[in-house]
């Protein structure tokens, strides 16, 4: 992104390729910039999350700044948009601010391509959480994922997904409950009864003969408005992204803009782990001018596994520090009220 | 292999919003005097602070009047000229004077010149007349020279070069005919806020580790290799040597001074400490003292320990 010299370009490439090979800043080949993160920075979203790699800590400046956060809609199955069962959204949205010296078209191109890939992962079926569906057949939650990039300062795409996770593990769906309405036979006036989903056998008059199985639940409630709800199904499957950047002969994570610019091909691996630490891999990009093998790419794959399952854990522990956290502050300001 | 942290947050001091500040000239708005302003410390202002009565003064940049007042719109320190008092912000754009040393890269190549991004305003314009051509830096300008601007500098090339003059809308003008000006290699450019970097004699710094140093005013900072002199004169021009990309031979440790070198500058502007060379030079033989990896310096006590070490003995 980040327009480079060619004595520059050469003089990054030549200090990796060294023996031992150097970066710009001193860190090693696989060391991560210090990274930031906070959940439910956004009250109004069902969740939300703010990431920031390698930020200055006396000012918060510079570094790759990222905020996600997840909000749920309700929407109608058959003639609305929704599918059964809920489906998910995603969108990023660059800040003019983070790439000042692109055009807004070339911005809007950049929007579309990271949203394509954060889409093409997230948005997929087998993924899809168990509890957003509301009414069957009816009424399903539509989840919007949206992710703003404030600043870009190299590795956008482990901060956007990072962000993505917390995001979905801080989002909390509200419970419904289903609700019919039905005429009194007796006196003809309406009225509601909370009833459950199984139909009452004993009320219904008709036919002997009618066996229609007639869904007659129509419309749903929230039991306790207050109530946040319970967190979204399948933490476990929300993947993590590595970015390896590529040269001919070793590879590297979490580059500046600068090692950006000097690496002709990047890698993105999407894993994400069971709890038994099986990993999965939810998908896989190649972005760049430069090109690979498939020997190199199952090898890298092995690599990427590693080094996933690393961030994956650190970011799973940095997400219950989070909850505790914000547990706690919440008993605190309830004893100090 | 990565670590998570929290953000800082922001630590509003409880004795702040106890009582009202008033800027101080503001209690004697009548009989402000040039004691007031002379020989004391430079006076900090934020946005919104009244800075005196618009009666008495005229208001420069960096100030707007509101009735009877003249109030600052920036962060910065107030100075006063006679009867025009102004606000010189800390956190901006690099403001050039004639004479100014900047590092600037190649943003577009138009006929007969180069714009050059300066961290400034606007974009500097590099004339091609203001370049030394290769063969004699006396050598007259060519018909084929004006066609193959790009074998001198390509889109995205660094330079160091001159500010000479001013076009009429505030553009910065460059040039680089001097042999220690002209295009950079063999190093990585770090950048910090320009006002950090202080108007030194001599902005080329050379540390004795091997590593050379410019420091351009507009906050962009060239850490290099050690360039040999070799006494080339003026007829020696060498076009191959001046305007080529192929970077020298540098070995590892040079690479690693490199890198440890950047990352001092980065801690200090982090820090907000403007930059001189003897400070840089005493904390690079700090850093050596304390025999870490240059990534260390990455970490915030490290930088914590240096920028204390540095202010205890500067």
């Amino acid at each position: 992104m980040a327009s480079i010299s060619k004595a520059e370009k050469a003089y990054v490439q030549s200090s990796l390729l060294s023996n031992p090979p150097l970066r710009a800043d001193g860190r090693g080949l696989i060391d991560f910039r210090t990274i930031a993160l906070e959940s439910g920075i956004a009250p109004i979203a069902n969740g939300s999350a703010r990431v920031s790699i390698g930020t200055n800590a006396q000012d918060g400046g510079g570094g790759t700044e990222v905020v996600a956060a997840a909000k749920l809609e309700v929407e109608s199955v058959g003639d609305g948009e929704g599918v059964d069962g809920g489906r998910v959204v995603c969108s990023v949205s660059c800040s003019p601010t983070a790439y000042p010296l692109l055009s807004p078209n070339a911005l809007d191109d950049l929007q579309h391509d990271m949203t394509s890939v954060l889409n093409a992962t997230l948005s997929h079926p087998t993924i899809r959480p168990k509890n957003l569906c509301i009414l069957p057949g009816r009424k399903s939650w539509l989840l919007n994922l949206d992710v703003i990039v404030f600043s870009d300062a190299g590795n956008i795409f482990d901060a956007i997904f990072m962000a993505a996770r917390a995001a979905l593990w801080d989002t909390k769906v509200p419970r419904t409950k289903s609700v019919q309405y039905r005429a009194k036979k007796s006196d003809r006036s309406d009225a509601t009864q909370a009833m459950d989903m199984d139909v009452d056998e004993t009320a219904h008059v008709g036919s002997a003969l009618d066996t229609r199985q007639t869904i007659e639940v129509a419309d749903f409630e929230l039991p306790d408005y207050w109530d946040e709800g319970e967190p979204l199904n399948g933490r476990q499957a929300w993947p993590v992204c590595l970015t390896l950047n590529l040269l001919p002969a070793l590879h590297f994570l979490d580059a500046t803009l600068q090692e950006e610019a000097s690496v002709p091909l990047k890698l993105l691996v999407f894993y994400s782990f069971l709890s038994d630490a099986t990993p999965l891999l939810r998908g896989m990009r190649l972005l760049g001018t430069g090109v690979s093998d498939l020997v190199q790419v199952n090898s890298l794959l092995k690599d990427g596994e590693k080094y996933a399952r690393n961030v994956w854990l650190a970011l799973e522990g940095k997400l219950k520090d989070e909850d505790l956290r914000r547990n706690q502050k919440a008993r605190e300001r309830f004893l100090n009220r | 292999m990565l670590s998570f942290i929290s953000f800082s947050s922001q630590h509003t001091d409880s004795t702040y919003h106890r009582s009202t500040r008033h800027h101080p000239d503001v209690e004697d708005l009548m009989d402000v005097d040039d004691d007031d302003f002379s020989g004391s410390e430079p006076k900090l202002t934020c946005p919104g602070e009244t800075i005196t009565s618009s009666q008495a003064f005229m208001r420069g940049h960096g100030t707007y009047v509101d009735k009877e007042d003249v109030i600052a719109s920036v962060v910065g320190t107030v100075e006063r000229v006679n009867k025009l008092v102004t606000v010189r912000a800390i956190r901006t754009r690099y403001n050039p004077e004639v004479g100014d040393l900047v590092v600037g890269r190649i943003t577009e190549v138009q006929p007969r010149r180069w714009k050059v991004d300066a961290n400034s305003r606007q974009d500097a314009i590099l004339m091609l007349s203001s370049v030394n051509l290769p063969g004699g830096v006396q050598r007259r300008k060519l018909e084929s020279d004006e066609l193959q601007m790009r074998n001198f500098f390509e889109e995205g090339d660094l330079l160091v070069a001159e500010v000479q003059a001013f076009f009429s809308d505030g553009a910065m003008s460059l040039h680089t005919r001097s042999l220690k000006y002209g295009k950079l290699r063999n190093g990585q450019l770090v950048t910090v806020p320009p006002i950090l970097v202080r108007r030194l004699k001599s902005h080329f710094i050379s540390l004795p580790c091997g590593v050379d140093l410019i420091l351009g005013l507009n906050g962009y900072i060239w850490v290099s290799k050690q360039a040999k002199d070799n006494d080339q004169g003026e007829e020696g021009f060498d076009a191959e040597a001046v305007y080529s990309n192929q970077n020298d031979d540098i070995d590892n440790a040079t690479r690693a001074a490199i890198s440890r070198v950047g990352n001092i500058i980065r801690v200090f502007a982090d820090h907000f400490v403007p930059l001189t060379d003897t400070l840089l030079l005493e904390a690079y033989e700090w850093v050596i003292e304390q025999e870490g990896d240059a990534k260390y310096l990455l970490l915030g006590d490290t930088g914590d320990a240096l920028v204390a070490a540095m202010s205890i003995r500067g």
